[in-house]
């Protein structure tokens, strides 16, 4: 009896340990962000999520503002000079690590030093910069010509403490569960993989302005419908995925709850139908006029966004990027596709309903989805099949996308943008098509020199009108040329419990910036 | 001789372990460095180089059996660590979550099968139709339900994970539900065959030789029938514990754990061969050890294996 007595009181305290440690503390103000961008290991520079997430903790130089703008963010300001080929970032003299050793200029020239040898994504800055030293408080970079992109591509590359980071050998292959060392207002305490959560806990060290929460939970969930449950339940107040929206058919029975506010956006990314520029007729500029009057855009938005967005304009682009210029909308038209064709010589010869090629064979396209686009596939595929074109839809998983991609074993493609693909390489989506760069999102087929002279001229541009210009010539080029068509323009929802107020976002990343963890806070 | 036929499987099933990953298309430079990175053909070229990926297939071949057999596993790129104990790790979670599913559905499924199977009655059948529907119905739809009903609705288990605090309540907590469902999953089929093979048995004339002895009916069908009976399902277990650290992939998926279901599952997904090559080394090692206790308990429990 005694025995049972004693097993009776070590199972109590067993589950009563549990529940102290499962309250935590009352007085604390944990906010909860549920993921589905799972971190795979801790690897701050080797996890592409983990980079991401790390941007509280180590923030980048430059930042993305919720209009679109940049401004610094580790840099107090920054200039160039007016040949654009040196840029001068001034430090913030205010910003300290989490083990109390101060932020200096040295760390921010040992990260880019250190990164453009060890980790292969910023490799191209030992092509661009010949030179980076500290004056004063700034660190200058001298490029080897000019680069008017340095500002956005340093809105994504996380500062290193040199007094760590020294000691890595491989950096892609170091792993750290924490605590990492952080100079931003919140740093990485724990990443536990297990739980599947990564803990943000305040850097003691912080003099900038006060956060008004205690500390900050990442939780990731490897199923949307468990995550839409927790966010509902309340397990996590907030949902967060990078180059992505709450799932649309969601939304309305989370706004039933009444318990949800959404920050709403234009997305910078977006899902477009690409074509293999190196082959017939795709190479041909009367063909894709005629897909672009082919596919109904309307109702793929209604399928496939739920109507949360807008019919696309032929500049590709969308609104929600600087310079964003109107350029005519896309409109669908079945006739005029049909007409558009038999002009340019596709016809039905033989009445057997499908066209015939400059050889007078059957045109027969295969079209290359990814599976994650299979139903927007599908549309487009019965889009074509309409105006007297087989197609032959293949599906597949990004690992054989890329390869086949990469092969250009495809006529058409339903592919996807991120907003940071918007804006790498010479910005506005050309790094999806100009045909000097590779990549695994990438297509990386088109050869023209005026489109590839356009790129160069924007990298070079050294003053913001000259940016403009070319960022609406570049639209333009789109617009006339077609190298690929967006097939709608969507809005991202971002859900929030309205326990928590304060909320911002930017074009790049979102909800998950700096400065909205800062002005987040629980309402009284 | 079984030895020797043990020991070529090995090899071939290893062999074929070199294969298949890399005859699907893309490699294990996929996904490696984001969707969005812009890279020079130079650039990638040097990747490759420095993961082995521009060695002919006979040169990787070799490497992979030398590595073998210094029970050097390799290193995956995207997790970033070496495979052993990545894999050493998220086997011990495994276990953890699908041993006991194995065991209990072993025991349950035979003993309610073999009393299903002996008599029929309504309760048997009402038995029968339980476990018959969970039998048919998807286990990641099942998953998704039960953690709809007792996770989100009643609250009474953790949406995710393997623990959030780590204590021993707080693990038993979080995986308590999965267990049960895999449990029900393993003792549903076990059940159903159990129960058929006892219908088959009990016709048989040595069954009734026992009951013309004037044996109770408990010792018919638990000293004899379920002696006879009980050989599928060994086999059946034994190739439980030999796909234990695969079987829990759905699971995985929808309570968000980290176990070696969802390690695989990534692995394919990013073409980690190593990590791909490593699993699949525990596995194949797993189904040939169960395989020879299997054939070693058939030996046992029926004299004329032993025989042979």
């Amino acid at each position: 009896m005694k025995i049972m007595h004693k097993k009776i009181a070590v199972l109590v305290l067993i589950l009563a340990t549990t529940a102290v440690l499962q309250c935590g503390s009352a007085d604390e103000t944990v906010l909860r962000i549920g993921t589905q961008d799972v971190v795979k290991s801790a690897s701050l520079l080797g996890d592409s999520n983990m980079g991401v997430f790390a941007h509280l903790s180590n923030p980048p130089l430059m930042k993305m503002n919720p209009d679109g703008t940049l401004s610094g963010q580790t840099a107090k300001s920054y200039s160039v000079s007016e040949d654009g080929m040196t840029w001068r970032f001034e430090i913030d003299d205010n910003l300290y690590w989490s083990d109390g050793t101060k932020l200096t200029p040295e760390d921010v020239k040992f990260t880019f030093e250190y990164i453009s040898e060890k980790y292969p994504p910023a490799g191209w800055i030992k092509n661009t910069v010949d030179d980076i030293s500290v004056d004063g408080n700034a660190v200058v970079f001298k490029l080897n010509k000019p680069y008017s992109r340095l500002n956005l591509e340093f809105t994504t590359y996380n500062i290193l403490p040199k007094h760590v980071w020294e000691k890595i050998d491989k950096p892609t292959e170091y792993t750290n569960e924490g605590p990492m060392v952080g100079c931003g207002p919140f740093v990485i305490n724990k990443t536990d993989l297990g739980a599947g959560v990564i803990y943000f806990k305040r850097n003691p060290y912080w003099k900038g302005r006060e956060p008004k929460i205690d500390s900050i939970e990442l939780h990731m969930y490897e199923n949307a419908d468990v995550l839409s449950m927790a966010l509902e339940k309340g397990d996590v107040d907030a949902y967060y995925k990078y180059a992505g929206t709450y799932p649309y058919t969601g939304i309305q029975k989370l706004k039933d709850t009444g318990n949800f506010d959404f920050v709403e956006k234009d997305n910078v990314g977006l899902v477009f139908l690409g074509f293999n520029l190196n082959k017939e007729p795709m190479s041909d500029l009367q063909f894709r006029e005629a897909m672009a009057y082919a596919i109904n855009y309307t109702e793929i938005l209604k399928i496939d966004a739920l109507g949360y967005g807008s019919v696309p304009n032929r500049g590709f682009v969308p609104p929600s990027m600087a310079y964003f210029k109107e350029t005519p909308a896309l409109e669908y038209n079945p006739e005029k596709a049909r007409e558009i064709l038999d002009e340019a010589g596709y016809r039905d010869g033989n009445g057997n309903g499908i066209r015939e090629d400059s050889g007078g064979n059957d045109m027969k396209l295969l079209l290359l989805a990814r599976s994650k686009f299979q139903r927007v596939a599908e549309l487009v595929k019965e889009y074509i099949s309409a105006v007297g074109i087989d197609v032959e839809l293949k599906v597949v998983d990004d690992a054989t996308w890329i390869k086949l991609k990469d092969e250009y074993q495809y006529d058409l493609t339903i592919t996807r943008t991120t907003p940071w693909g918007m804006m790498m390489h010479a910005n506005w989506g050309t790094g999806y098509f100009d045909s000097r760069r590779t990549g695994e999102g990438v297509l990386h087929v088109l050869s023209d020199p005026e489109f590839q002279k356009l790129c160069d001229d924007i990298l070079a541009a050294t003053s913001d009108e000259e940016l403009e210009k070319y960022a609406h010539s570049v639209q333009d080029y789109y617009a006339e040329n077609l190298p690929g068509i967006a097939l709608y323009w969507n809005k991202v929802f971002t859900p929030y419990n309205r326990k928590w107020t304060g909320w911002s976002s930017d074009p790049l990343y979102g909800i998950y910036n700096l400065e909205n963890f800062l002005n987040v806070e629980r309402v009284a | 001789m079984n030895l020797a036929r043990y020991v070529i499987s090995l090899f071939v099933i290893l062999s074929l372990n070199f294969a298949i990953p890399r005859a699907m298309p893309g490699d294990t430079m996929t996904n490696l460095l984001g969707e969005d990175v812009i890279l020079s053909d130079d650039l990638v070229q040097e990747i490759r180089r420095e993961m082995g990926l521009d060695l002919p297939l006979r040169e990787q071949y070799i490497i992979y059996w030398k590595e073998i057999l210094r029970m050097n596993l390799g290193y995956s790129y995207h997790f970033h660590s070496p495979v052993l104990p990545l894999v050493l790790e998220r086997m011990k979670w495994t276990l953890l979550l699908a041993a006991p599913p194995v065991i209990i559905g072993a025991l349950l499924g035979t003993l309610l099968g073999a009393l299903a199977g002996w008599r029929d009655s309504p309760s048997t059948r009402l038995q029968t139709f339980i476990f018959l529907t969970i039998y048919s119905t998807p286990p990641y739809f099942l998953a998704l339900l039960s953690l709809y009903i007792f996770g989100f609705h009643l609250g009474w288990v953790p949406m995710k994970g393997f623990y959030s605090t780590g204590s021993a309540g707080n693990i038993i907590h979080h995986i308590m539900l999965p267990v049960i469902l895999m449990s029900l999953f393993s003792a549903s089929r076990n059940y159903m065959i159990m129960r058929g093979s006892v219908i088959q048995e009990r016709r048989s004339l040595y069954a009734l030789y026992a009951r013309a002895k004037g044996l109770y009916d408990s010792q018919i069908l638990f000293r004899h029938l379920f002696r006879n009976a009980i050989l599928p399902i060994i086999t059946l277990i034994a190739l439980d514990f030999g796909f234990i650290f695969s079987g829990a992939l759905f699971i995985e998926m929808v309570f968000s754990m980290h176990g070696m279901g969802n390690l695989i599952y990534s692995a394919l997904m990013y073409r980690d061969y190593p990590v791909l090559q490593g699993s699949f080394l525990i596995i194949t090692i797993m189904v040939i050890t169960a395989n020879m206790i299997a054939d070693a308990l058939y030996g046992l429990l029926d004299p004329r294996v032993r025989g042979r």
